[in-house]
């Protein structure tokens, strides 16, 4: 290994506890000095150099899509095709470019300027369709534009990114300084009492600031709403290991495109979240685990967190950006904690819970982007005015980003409680005839366009309507759509992106993609229909992590609210 | 220690704290299917298929990982745990190559166990699944991708219990598999053939190549003996052929000092035992031809030789080798014998050299 990238990985393993923790990193860093790929003398070097066995190395560079162990063209063409891609036309595109460049996906030019790959759900639902080339998203693309793309590229040049993106705020604290010139520097922040509160609580005593957390029911923005002020009491009393604060930035659910606004508009609201946060649960280090993909808002973090360290406000706590590789799973808290101890993103066992023993074994608390953000306006404003916000137990705002078919699909800040039709009303209205909404990412059940009417969009009135508010990604779907397919669709994700620790999820997604698959084929009987019903059923609730419950759940609700639509295709 | 009692399908049982479900279930002899799980690798929590119900719990639970509690009522057979354990095993065989006609761990198998306790034939379903070529580079061990079930049973023993940190998961979901190093053939990879993996791989994924086809293991009688090749003294079972007089397989015994764990000349150099030129008895060089003598004339023309040089030559001209497959004791014998009979400090040992 030249000395050069030795010293790169060495600056970055410093800043981890144990230095196996930089695996990821260390192999980004060797991937970009070789031409965006990794041989395998790379990953036995990244191994020799960070003391871990070669196996678990090369284990770890082929669980993460973004490790390129097959070479690929200078241009590395990423489209997905996830629910908000497919419903804005991204199969389309890639089609097109499969034409256009004379490749299928997962094949790379003769020239090798270009590698095309389908990809699963880039967080960019609400700028559909989106190739990603390589450290760059390209968003709003039409079939145009990919044309301009393709015959730039070909010159060399990377044009400009369209930032295009629709938002608006009713509350007026999560979406506070989006539209403000230079909204990410610590100076606009500033400008309207930033880092003031972060004073305020400091001089606070730490458990005042957790009853007042716990006082306001700030419940988790992540998509299991469980209140965080009651997840922060779980951690044990007198216990002399180091606590860690872990921000969850790794935003996958397809739907889902919240958190980016908040890092990426306003990276030092998060900042300061976390800094209170990590004040309050005595965490003298926490890592923001921020999914790979998002590079360009990782770098914007890591200028925000030097910002304010600069000017004072980090001495409590020390904050590493931390960028994952590409994994769905990694999402799942102790899928998470694995990945940042430098491991296979594979769920563990609960108990025991993070609480109690998360990263390197220690208390760890892991909360949402949009959580941590909230926490400042409850210590600036107090519990009271907190809870003027939203409905009963289900309390502040809340970022609900709605893609698919609407007319200006985007980020849109309401209380808790808003009427789903309001939202929708924000989004431009409906684009063309409403069939169905998914109204809290992917993993929760599909609403027919007539069981939302009057739907109240918090955790419990979802519940109560039989569907969950997860993390608030609203996906609307009209009456061009077939359900099979988007059933189809739904189970394709979860099958690229179960981690394949345990067999209900492993095996099982893949075989109800297959059966799926038939009956989409017309090759499907009513006994497959059945079995893919039972798989769901069976597979509720047995899986390590969540994922079992993502994928069964939505089927299930898929088939059962649109049957007709697949006894259809197996009634011949 | 105290006992704590709790009720497993109506029976009261009794247990030591600090075990799980499964764990007493077995010391009761109820069998309750499972893969993922091995003493010596602790629970994984991977096959979800050791699902019981337990009362005032929400949901099936997994016992491998369930800690047994006073009065803890469990079920370990109702009509929703037998579903979702058929339905999870048939997942496995649908989409795999587990066929038992001629494989080597047919009766020793724990999926195949589970399949004759719940009552399952043949796959209820079938999906398309490529198969893969065995990997028959190792000298020792074959690996057949085909009828792994991913437990990471043999990873687990690889890393944690022999620490010889080869095997690993490699990949993702349906992809996955297990690796050896940067994914090499096992033959070129660093493994030592130590054969944990084999003996703990609970189907017929990881084999012995040289038993294969050597007889069923019905078929076998087993012998539990110790190791001849050191003074640790491993315990062993020797498969072994009555009818040929030949062993055909050697696995470790749990139990002390070993633990089930075998080096690679324990668990597979075993051909000696019945080799034609095997040593069997005394013999000393007469005209030329090497002939068969008592122990007694045997040791006595050796101590007569012994003598005749030393005095000749001075004892500086003997040394004495002592042996990594004799015990301690025998050693230190040799030892004593070479400075205070023979009078030189010419003495050494084989695994120095």
């Amino acid at each position: 290994m030249q000395n050069h990238i030795k010293d790169k990985i060495e600056a970055i393993s410093a800043r981890y506890p144990d230095k196996k923790s930089a695996i990821i990193p260390a192999l980004d860093i060797l991937q970009r000095e070789k031409n965006n790929n990794l041989s395998s003398e790379d990953i036995r070097e990244v191994a020799h150099y960070l003391g871990t066995t070669e196996s678990r190395a090369y284990g770890v560079a082929t669980y993460y899509t973004m490790f390129n162990v097959k070479p690929v063209g200078k241009y590395h063409l990423q489209v997905d095709t996830n629910i908000p891609g497919f419903l804005t036309g991204a199969d389309e595109i890639l089609k097109h470019l499969e034409k256009k460049l004379g490749i299928k996906s997962g094949q790379t030019t003769a020239d090798e300027l270009f590698t095309l790959t389908e990809v699963q759900d880039l967080g960019s639902c609400g700028t559909c369709p989106v190739i990603q080339v390589n450290d760059i998203y390209y968003e709003n693309m039409t079939l145009e534009k990919t044309d301009m793309l393709i015959d730039s590229l070909r010159k060399g040049i990377m044009p400009e990114p369209d930032k295009t993106s629709y938002y608006s705020t009713e509350c007026n604290i999560l979406l506070k300084n989006r539209g403000k010139e230079n909204s990410r520097s610590i100076k606009t922040y500033k400008s309207n009492g930033g880092y003031k509160t972060l004073e305020k609580a400091l001089s606070m005593k730490p458990s005042d600031i957790i009853a007042a957390v716990k006082e306001a029911m700030l419940r988790g923005r992540g998509g299991a709403g469980f209140p965080a002020g009651l997840k922060w009491g779980f951690l044990p009393k007198n216990d002399d290991r180091p606590v860690y604060l872990i921000c969850n930035a790794d935003e996958g659910e397809p739907g889902t495109f919240k958190d980016r606004q908040i890092m990426e508009y306003d990276p030092h609201l998060l900042i300061e979240g976390i800094a209170i946060s990590a004040y309050a649960i005595g965490a003298k280090k926490a890592f923001i685990y921020i999914r790979g993909e998002f590079r360009w808002i990782a770098e914007i973090l890591e200028k925000a967190v030097k910002e304010a360290e600069d000017e004072g406000h980090l001495k409590y706590t020390d904050i590493v950006v931390h960028k994952g590789a590409g994994s769905y799973v990694c999402g799942d808290e102790t899928a998470l904690l694995e990945s940042l101890e430098g491991k296979r993103g594979y769920p563990r066992e609960k108990p025991p819970f993070p609480a109690n023993k998360g990263l390197y074994n220690c208390p760890t608390i892991i909360n949402n982007v949009e959580t941590l953000a909230t926490v400042p306006f409850i210590i600036e404003h107090g519990v009271e005015e907190f809870r003027k916000i939203g409905t009963t137990g289900n309390f502040g705002p809340k970022l609900y980003g709605v893609s698919g078919h609407v007319n200006r699909p985007g980020m849109y800040e309401f209380p808790l409680g808003t009427p789903l039709e309001k939202i929708l009303d924000a989004a431009g209205g409906v684009k063309g005839k409403l069939k169905a909404v998914i109204v809290g990412g992917l993993s929760v059940p599909i609403l027919r366009a007539d069981e939302i009417k009057g739907l109240k969009m918090d955790y419990d009135s979802c519940l109560k309507a039989g569907t969950m508010l997860g993390s608030g990604g609203i996906m609307v779907i009209n009456d061009t759509v077939s359900i099979p397919e988007l059933t189809l669709r739904t189970i394709g994700f979860y099958a690229h992106e179960s981690c394949g620790q345990c067999v209900p999820c492993r095996k099982g997604s893949h075989t109800i993609k297959e059966l799926l698959k038939k009956i989409l084929h017309k090759n499907g009987t009513e006994e497959d229909i059945e079995l893919v019903l039972k798989l769901c059923r069976n597979i509720k609730g047995r899986t390590i992590c969540p994922t079992g419950d993502a994928f069964s759940i939505p089927v299930e609700a898929m088939i059962l609210k649109f049957r007709d639509e697949f006894d259809a295709l197996v009634s011949n | 220690m105290e006992l704590k009692k709790m009720i497993i399908d109506e029976r009261e049982v009794f247990f030591e704290e600090g075990k799980t479900v499964l764990q007493v279930a077995r010391e009761n002899d109820i069998y309750i299917p499972s893969l993922c799980y091995h003493r010596k690798t602790g629970p994984a929590g991977r096959c979800r298929v050791c699902l019981v119900e337990v009362e005032g719990m929400r949901g099936l639970q997994t016992s491998c990982s369930l800690p047994a509690k006073e009065d803890m009522e469990v079920k370990t057979h109702t009509e929703e745990i037998i579903e979702a354990q058929k339905l999870f095993i048939n997942l496995l065989l649908a989409d795999g190559h587990h066929n038992c006609l001629s494989c080597e761990a047919n009766g020793e198998c724990e999926l195949q166990q589970a399949c004759y306790h719940l009552g399952i034939e043949v796959p209820a379903f079938q999906v398309d699944s490529l198969k893969e070529d065995y990997d028959d580079s190792g000298e020792m061990i074959r690996r057949d991708p085909n009828k792994c079930i991913h437990c990471g049973r043999c990873i687990d023993a690889c890393n944690s219990v022999v620490v010889n940190e080869v095997l690993d998961f490699g990949y993702r979901g349906r992809d996955v598999k297990v690796i050896c190093d940067n994914d090499l053939p096992m033959g070129d990879s660093q493994c030592v053939q130590c054969g944990e993996c084999s003996q703990l791989c609970p189907v017929g994924a990881i084999i012995d190549k040289k038993s294969i086809g050597k007889g069923r293991t019905w078929e076998l009688e087993k012998i539990n003996t110790t190791c001849p090749y050191c003074g640790v003294g491993c315990q062993l079972t020797a498969y072994v052929d009555k009818k040929k007089n030949h062993i055909v397989k050697i696995t470790g015994r749990e139990v002390p000092p070993n633990d089930g764990m075998l080096c690679v000349k324990g668990r597979y150099g075993y051909e000696f035992v019945s080799h034609p030129d095997r040593l069997k008895y005394p013999m000393i060089k007469k005209d030329g031809k090497h002939v068969r003598v008592s122990w007694d004339e045997a040791i006595d023309y050796t101590a007569e030789r012994i003598k005749t040089i030393i005095k000749r030559d001075g004892p500086d001209v003997f040394s004495a080798f002592g042996s990594g497959r004799i015990t301690n004791e025998s050693n230190y014998a040799i030892m004593k014998f070479t400075r205070a009979v023979i009078k030189t400090n010419n003495v050494d040992h084989c695994a120095r050299t």
